[in-house]
């Protein structure tokens, strides 16, 4: 249970990452993150399977292509609308349907889509099997915080993100362009979140329908945590990942559909910015 | 009549040459109202010629997706052969297929009512195949068969509430048939499954692992009480929501509990994850049920020899090729001939073709295309089908059996080194058991 719980604390983190960049640093709610992941992964095996790429070539494509295509969503959509926050939902969750519909339409529907897994086999870990991916899942989530956490500190356009993130018309006055780095964030969350589909998907199999679950628990663990935070993100992933598997091995697997709901009405009813989050903090205080 | 004002031998000549071009273009206009009305004509006598089978389905899922191209080269097949022959003439099919995705999460079962009344209304169909992929629409949408007196022979929605329908009024709900598997008929597969294990191996400890949603919970339970009243140990029942990625719990729980079979019922994507943990998870039991994503050959492609071993129930037999029962061979070649890939789903798309060929031997015996005396014919079919040999109960449902010549049949093959490999029934098996190399 604790191996398998960390596991699963690692999916959730991996799976938020790009949903949370993106919220804390331009402010926009990305709901097209979920149909982002997907296509990620078909478009991974549409480079694997029809024009015979090799596997690591293909993933570096697909998140190059990702990144870029969130950045241009960002600059021919959302920079328009940026601050009037229903009408950022309703585009980006516009662009959601669109992208899956279309995913539908051109056929890839049925159970044959799968990526294959980084390393095969398993190891014994506490009298539990676990297989080799899932344990590769926890050293990308670990490399991607580490590596999220040197290019905020220590890069120019990291330490960009922070400024707007902190005060956008400060930064300006700085010289930072708010709307060219929240493109870029809009750019990077999208290539966290093919990046994680690319790791996570060699679980399982690539389903249209799977958008909507991916957005939902990337929401549900950026809200327990506190949308913006990174460090909110770990925490929340930690608490609903081991609750999911607490409750799926002393309960019911039955139950854990409604953890991550349950976590976010106690959260909204405790501290409705989340765990470590900023948003709308003072005015609570108040 | 026309007056030349312009009397010079070159004005005659321009005069006469506009007098020519007028009449030539008069002639080339009454041409082309004539050969519009000739092609208007001619076209509409052909179109009286179709009889239209209408597809009211979820077309961008598996099953209507496949059952869809598999009526469709039944179609193609006996268009070929000149069409069907009702009463003296020969008449073509023509199929209108529409995508009401009512097995689609967040579909309302009107808006599915919605499509079929547009496809009787608007294409003037003659019947529907395939038909409705959620149980709670078809029921719903059997009022409407029944007000248009149109045929529907439905090959998706399995639930028996559609015989009790039909019994309830034979006279209103006459007009519908289901030539599939129904979920009553299921769970006898799967218990002549455990009931085969139990021979093989002396098993009788299980472990229960199905989607939580209501035909895979339900058939969850038949099977828990039947294991029960049958001597078996039910060391768990666990039900994952749909989307799941992560059945390690439910693993640990049957390893520590030392069952010696686990029994999954799944249809969602994600559920071939179940299996992929059970292997390297070491797992020390039977894999054996049903999950819907391991039915066809492009699961050995896409997950390899991670699903070596796992015994999977099939609905309805041919949609892969059964040497025991060559229409399912042929069958399948032809598919394959067609469409240029293998059917992948377990259920609906045998059926599918076979509901063609069962429509229209119906009504050339009923030598008219009077929906009364087509469903009297269909009510006494007795032929030999892809999936066996079909039958309708009182219910109007295809009676399934373990034998190909005298009922439609189901099967359980295991994933034996690639091959999907027959290991019940005993008229079509074509192997024996065999255990996962872990278990030995």
């Amino acid at each position: 249970m604790l191996v398998y719980g960390l596991i699963n604390s690692a999916v959730l983190a991996l799976m938020a990452l790009g949903f949370n960049l993106t919220f804390g640093i331009s402010g926009v709610a990305n709901f097209a993150y979920g149909a982002i992941y997907v296509v990620s992964g078909f478009l991974t095996w549409t480079l694997i399977n029809h024009l015979h790429l090799p596997y690591a070539i293909s993933a570096i494509i697909t998140i190059s292509a990702i990144g870029i295509f969130g950045g241009l969503v960002y600059k021919f959509i959302i920079r328009r609308i940026r601050g009037l926050v229903i009408s950022e939902v309703i585009a980006t969750f516009g662009i959601s349907i669109v992208i899956l519909e279309f995913l539908r339409y051109v056929g890839f529907i049925g159970f044959k889509y799968s990526l294959p897994v980084f390393i095969k086999g398993s190891v014994e870990i506490f009298d539990a099997y676990v297989d080799i991916q899932r344990l590769l899942i926890i050293a990308f989530g670990i490399f991607l915080i580490t590596g999220l956490y040197l290019f905020t500190h220590h890069t120019k356009i990291g330490l960009a993100f922070r400024g707007i993130a902190q005060e956008e018309h400060t930064s300006l006055s700085l010289g930072i362009n708010p709307d060219r780095i929240a493109g870029w964030s809009m750019g990077m969350g999208s290539a966290l979140g093919a990046l994680a589909a690319i790791v996570i998907l060699p679980l399982g199999t690539i389903t249209v329908d799977s958008g909507y679950d991916v957005l939902i628990s990337a929401l549900s663990v950026c809200i327990v945590g506190g949308l913006g935070s990174t460090f909110g993100v770990i925490i929340a992933s930690f608490i609903i990942g081991y609750a999911q598997t607490i409750t799926a091995t002393y309960v019911s697997a039955h139950w854990t559909m409604i953890v991550s709901l349950v976590a976010i009405l106690i959260i909204l009813a405790i501290k409705p910015s989340g765990l470590l989050g900023h948003q709308k903090e003072l005015e609570e205080r108040v | 009549m026309r007056v030349c004002r312009n009397i010079t031998p070159s004005g005659v000549i321009k005069e006469a040459v506009k007098y020519s071009k007028g009449v030539i273009m008069k002639r080339m206009v009454l041409c082309l109202f004539f050969a519009t009305v000739f092609f208007l004509s001619v076209y509409t006598a052909s179109a009286q010629q179709y009889i239209t089978l209408g597809i009211p389905t979820s077309l961008k899922l598996i099953e209507g997706y496949e059952g869809h191209k598999a009526a469709q080269l039944a179609v193609e097949e006996i268009n070929a052969k000149g069409g069907v022959k009702v009463g003296n003439e020969k008449r073509l099919l023509k199929i209108e297929a529409l995508d009401i995705r009512d097995g689609e999460p967040g579909v309302p079962t009107s808006e599915a009512l919605l499509g079929i009344e547009k496809l009787i209304l608007d294409k003037k169909i003659y019947a529907t195949v395939v038909g409705n992929f959620r149980s709670e629409a078809l029921l719903a949408a059997m009022d409407i068969f029944s007000k248009y007196k149109v045929i529907n022979i439905g090959t998706i929605a399995m639930t028996p509430k559609f015989q009790e329908k039909v019994l309830s009024d034979p006279e209103k709900y006459k007009y519908s048939f289901r030539n599939c598997l129904d979920s009553r008929y299921l769970a006898g597969y799967m218990q002549n499954m455990m009931k085969h294990v139990s021979s093989q191996f002396g098993y009788n400890k299980v472990f229960i692992a199905t989607q939580d949603v209501l035909w895979a919970s339900a058939t969850g339970s038949m099977m828990e009480k039947w294991f029960k009243d049958n001597g078996w140990t039910v060391a768990g029942f666990d039900k994952y929501p749909v989307g799941a990625t992560d059945f390690s719990a439910g693993l640990m729980k049957a390893k520590s509990a030392g069952v010696q079979v686990i029994l999954p019922i799944f249809d969602m994507p994600t559920s071939g994850i179940l299996v992929k943990q059970w292997k390297s998870m070491k797992i020390p039991a039977l894999m054996a049920g049903f999950i819907s994503p391991l039915m066809g050959t492009k699961a050995w492609k896409t997950f390899g020899e991670d699903i070596d071993g796992l015994m999977n129930v099939v609905f309805e037999i041919g949609y892969f090729p059964v040497k025991a029962h060559p229409p399912s061979v042929k069958f399948s070649e032809a598919y394959m001939k067609r469409w240029k890939e293998d059917i992948q789903s377990g259920h609906g798309a045998a059926p599918a073709y076979d509901t063609v060929y069962v429509l229209v031997n119906a009504i050339e015996k009923a030598g008219a295309l009077d929906p009364d005396k087509v469903v009297k014919a269909i009510q006494e079919t007795d032929m030999v089908g892809v999936v066996g040999r079909i039958k309708f109960d009182k219910g109007h449902q295809l009676i399934f059996g373990d034998d190909p010549k005298k009922a439609a049949v189901g099967a359980v093959f295991q994933w034996q080194k690639g091959a999907m490999a027959v290991v019940w029934p005993d008229s079509i098996a074509s192997a024996k058991i065999v255990k996962p190399s872990w278990m030995k």
